[in-house]
């Protein structure tokens, strides 16, 4: 029996655990919207034309369509889905099948300087995707552990970089020096200065990044893949390098891009917070702020308290 | 409405509950409790001055709460009959409504309610359905933005008699609204909620959408659909009215709705799927397209009338093709949506023909029913020897069998269904089922165990499910297993252990015992009676030593032939495992607890005699084995 009826592409993909469930697709598109990859990264991105492509045995466009690589597996998606596909799962088996077939990932992903990581595996207990793995290999006659990054499972977010003590870790954009970098403000007499590092992804409407651009030069706007990316140390920088206050945001609980980075900078941010109240430090100079997706227009309303409680502070 | 309120042999009776039903078909016995209104309704003329003058608002529940009413109040200015009841829980007792009333003298505050009893032929039950609360979707944000708003409410909105007189306003600032999106599908067609279609909502939200757009031609309506359902006679033209209109169509079930909170306008964020991308729109106000569920009370009302529910909460008709209309109880019809969604043409007809239904019995002095009814044999009831018994009552799904003690068991034939229920329940084998006695099962077990049992699968299927579902297995030729023997009883509650006993005893290799699924028995609850037994045998064959597997039970829906087939074929596979010579040992092992366990079966009357066989019979029956081969 079997062999006559060879595994189709959609069989193939029921068949890895997440695959399940993917004839239940009625294509009402509440996924596409749900997500914003479409919006701000790639406009072909589709999880609904994927599972399409997967029941209509299209294998070579399912595995090169950029959906198989870019779904990040937040699953913002799988709780609005009205068939209860868990869409992430779907892909991710599509996105195993395209890597068992030979396909490499195309986006941007860290990279790890040997001569810089030590082998402690912080970055492979903080990556939500298990991208890095410690191996041992021989560095002049003696046998060493590094980390090393798999390609096709890493997403980009910097969360390793952010936690690597070694700063051995870096993706291209966004490493220590050149977020350091960006970390410069003209000084103004009257307005206390702020830095604000706004996750990609937390903000969903165009108005929304248009309030960011409607600030003056006091107020530094730095974007970032992730608000995992951000570690203490960055706001550290910006406060000794006299800025007034750092402003974080990142995605609401339940909805970060990256799954956990939000909860692990809001326990970074937050704990330096209080750190530095025990210093007798003031109060507010760095917040962490969680923008969910029906928070249209909150962010103007945080940073201008932001800049009230400063200007207080000051007075 | 007002006709059938003039009419001189209808009588309405509003504002009063149905408390207990007792009876049967064509003699049924209603307890009705008719509730205080504190107005004598033989005296109101529903003149309304009591409203007038009442100093108490509280929120009307007909407008959607989006007006007041008083504590003097009549439901809805079209009520029948137009009598004003005084809400006793919002009433502070300043009896202005007595003085307004004057020389009427209609309003009584010694008012109780008043329990009466009816005889009553047959019963219509028409509660119809409720609105799914969309607040519970957090991606539409009803309730925290003032402008999203439901279905129920914009036909308040622009109702002529609703409390803007039909001026459409928006509930956050009272601008009009130029911009609307009606969102489908809001609790519909959704696993989370609800996994059915409503039905009626698509040519809803275009019937709002095209009054809204003769009334206000330059309005921007947009209708946010997965699938537009319009198959009935003249929907399909209408729809292609309303896309004349210029009304937009945009296939895409929206994920998210967001609001401005200076302007109050909401931004709808959905996939154009004939797009293929992500759009996001601002719309003054979005009405949602709640779906339809049942009623809040089903509950009660199903046990107060003994009539089952589907899946869901909806009331559950006798046969959803054949009988329609009527319940699975005789005398009870089901009218319009509390049997399952439906739209105003499908409700009238629905009502019709349970009108015609319901006349049927009040016009016939006599009954008929199946014959397949239950009987006592006095004799041998332990509660007329005085004993505490009432298994067989406790089994009955339809409440047919009464027992006091001192007194046999007493079966109310006109509302026995022929499950077998009690029959299988009864431990002393008191009860028999008309034509399908435990002497013609029994003998219908030993004919088909005559020859080779230890190679047979013997199946008990229940008319309804899982007989279909073997049958349907046949006309489809889904192969299965040639050594399967079955036969039908109408109800798994009926498969007495005896019968299973008595398989294995004559050497079975495997007995399935099968029915429908507990959300489809056709006899209410006797797939559980059937399902609970079948758990105790499980577990005892298990105490016993039996190998797993022999005895297997399933729940199989009629329009599961491959299930059918699946399962003989693994139960095929299973017999296979273990082998003939282990299969002989473990019955040979089994036999004396089996034979010790259906002994009692033997005291039955006529029993003995019908598992005799001569042995030209049995002969005659191998012979007709053979051709077919096993």
């Amino acid at each position: 029996m079997e062999a006559e009826h060879p595994m189709t592409f959609a069989d193939q993909v029921r068949a890895i655990p997440g695959g399940e469930h993917l004839e239940m697709c009625f294509s009402c598109g509440t996924c596409v919207s749900k997500c914003m990859i479409q919006q701000k990264l790639e406009p072909e991105y589709n999880p609904r034309r994927l599972l399409r492509m997967v029941m209509m045995d299209m294998r070579e466009e399912a595995f090169k369509s950029p959906t198989t690589w870019l779904c990040s597996a937040c699953d913002l998606c799988y709780p609005a889905c009205p068939q209860e596909i868990h869409i992430s799962g779907v892909i991710g088996a599509v996105k195993s099948l395209a890597v068992e077939a030979g396909y490499t990932s195309p986006l941007e992903t860290v990279s790890v300087d040997e001569t810089l990581c030590s082998g402690c595996g912080i970055c492979v207990m903080t990556c939500p995707y298990e991208a890095p793995h410690l191996i041992e290999k021989e560095v002049n006659g003696v046998m060493d552990r590094f980390s090393e990054v798999d390609k096709d499972k890493c997403m980009g977010c910097g969360m390793c970089v952010a936690a690597c003590p070694m700063g051995a870790i870096a993706r291209p954009g966004v490493s220590n020096p050149e977020l350091v970098n960006q970390i410069k403000i003209k000084k103004h007499k009257d307005a206390p200065s702020l830095v604000v590092f706004i996750c990609d992804w937390s903000l969903r409407a165009d108005d929304d990044l248009a309030i960011l651009e409607s600030y003056p030069e006091n107020v530094r706007v730095i974007h970032i893949p992730c608000s995992g990316r951000i570690d203490p140390q960055m706001a550290l920088i910006a406060l000794r390098s006299g800025i007034d206050g750092v402003l974080v945001c990142g995605c609401a609980p339940g909805e970060c891009h990256y799954q956990r980075g939000t909860y692990v900078s809001a326990c970074k941010i937050n704990l330096l917070d209080s750190m530095l109240g025990q210093m007798d430090l003031a109060d507010g100079r760095v917040r962490f702020v969680q923008l969910g997706t029906q928070d249209r227009g909150r962010i103007r309303h945080e940073i201008d308290s932001m800049l009230a409680g400063l200007q207080r502070e000051a007075a | 409405m007002v006709d059938a309120a003039r009419h001189p042999k209808i009588d309405v009776r509003t504002y009063t509950n149905v408390e207990r039903v007792e009876g049967y078909v064509g003699n049924f016995k209603v307890q009705l409790r008719e509730k205080a209104r504190l107005v004598d309704v033989d005296r109101c003329n529903g003149c309304g001055e009591c409203a007038k003058v009442c100093p108490i608002e509280v929120p009307n529940y007909f407008e959607m709460n989006l007006a007041p009413r008083k504590a003097a109040y009549v439901a809805m200015s079209q009520s029948v009959p137009l009598k004003y009841t005084i809400d006793e829980e919002a009433c502070i007792h300043c009896y202005k409504c007595v003085e307004a009333c004057g020389p009427l003298d209609a309003i009584d505050f010694s008012q109780e309610d008043k329990v009466v009893w009816e005889d009553i032929g047959s019963i219509v039950v028409a509660t119809g359905f409720n609105h799914f609360d969309p607040s519970v979707i957090p991606e539409y944000g009803y309730g925290r933005f003032p402008n999203v708003i439901t279905a129920m409410e914009m036909e308040r909105l622009n109702n002529s008699a609703g409390p803007t007189v039909g001026n459409l306003i928006r509930p956050g600032d009272g601008k009009n609204p130029q911009r609307l999106a009606i969102i489908n599908c809001v609790g519909s067609r959704d696993k989370r909620f609800n996994p059915w279609c409503s039905n009626f909502c698509c040519m809803y939200a275009i019937k709002n959408a095209v009054l809204l757009k003769q009334a206000n031609p330059e309005m921007e309506i947009s209708i946010y659909y997965i699938d537009i359902r319009t198959p009935s006679k003249g929907y399909e033209e209408f729809y292609e009215r309303a896309r004349g209109m210029g009304i937009h169509f945009i296939q895409g079930r929206p994920s998210l709705i967001t609001q401005d909170d200076n302007t109050g306008n909401l931004f709808v964020h959905s996939e154009d799927v004939a797009l293929g991308r992500v759009i996001e729109k601002e719309y003054d106000m979005v009405m949602l397209n709640q779906a339809a569920v049942p009623q809040p009370d089903v509950d009660t009302v199903s046990s107060v009338l003994n009539i089952s529910q589907s899946p869901g909460g909806w009331f559950m008709e006798y046969h959803p093709k054949l009988r329609p209309v009527d319940s699975p109880t005789d005398g009870i019809f089901l009218a319009g949506a509390c049997q399952g969604q439906k739209d105003i043409p499908a409700s009238v007809s629905s009502g019709l023909a349970c009108a015609s239904r319901a006349g049927r019995i009040l016009h016939s002095d006599e009954w008929q029913i199946e014959p397949i009814i239950a009987q006592v044999w006095e004799d041998r009831c332990i509660s007329a020897q005085g004993k505490q018994c009432g298994l067989c009552a406790k089994a009955c799904p339809y409440g047919a069998i009464t027992v006091e003690t001192g007194k046999a068991a007493q079966v109310t034939t006109a509302k026995c269904h022929g499950c077998g229920g009690c029959v299988a329940e009864c431990p002393h084998n008191a009860i028999t089922q008309m034509h399908f006695t435990d002497a013609q099962i029994l003998a219908q077990i030993r004919a088909l165990l005559a020859e080779k049992p230890e190679e047979k699968i013997f199946a008990f299927r229940c008319q309804w499910c899982s007989y279909g579902g073997a049958d349907l297995a046949g006309t489809s030729h889904f192969d299965y297993s040639a050594n399967e023997r079955g036969i039908r009883v109408m109800c798994s509650a009926r498969m007495d252990s005896d019968f299973i006993y008595e398989a294995f005893r004559l050497g079975a290799g495997a007995v399935l015992y099968s029915g429908c699924h507990p959300q489809d028995c056709h006899y209410i609850t006797g797939q559980r009676v059937g399902a609970t037994r079948a758990d105790r045998l499980m577990k005892a064959f298990e105490k016993m030593g039996m190998s797993p597997g022999r005895f297997r039970v399933e729940w199989i829906s009629a329009a599961e032939g491959d299930k059918y087939s699946r399962v003989i074929n693994e139960m095929q596979e299973t017999l296979n495992a273990i082998g003939p010579e282990k299969l002989h040992e473990e019955n040979e092992m089994l036999r004396p607890e089996m034979e010790k366990r259906a002994r009692r079966m033997y005291e039955v009357p006529l029993v003995t005699e019908a598992s005799d066989y001569s042995d030209e019979m049995r002969q005659a029956m191998s012979d007709m084995e053979e051709p077919h081969g096993s």
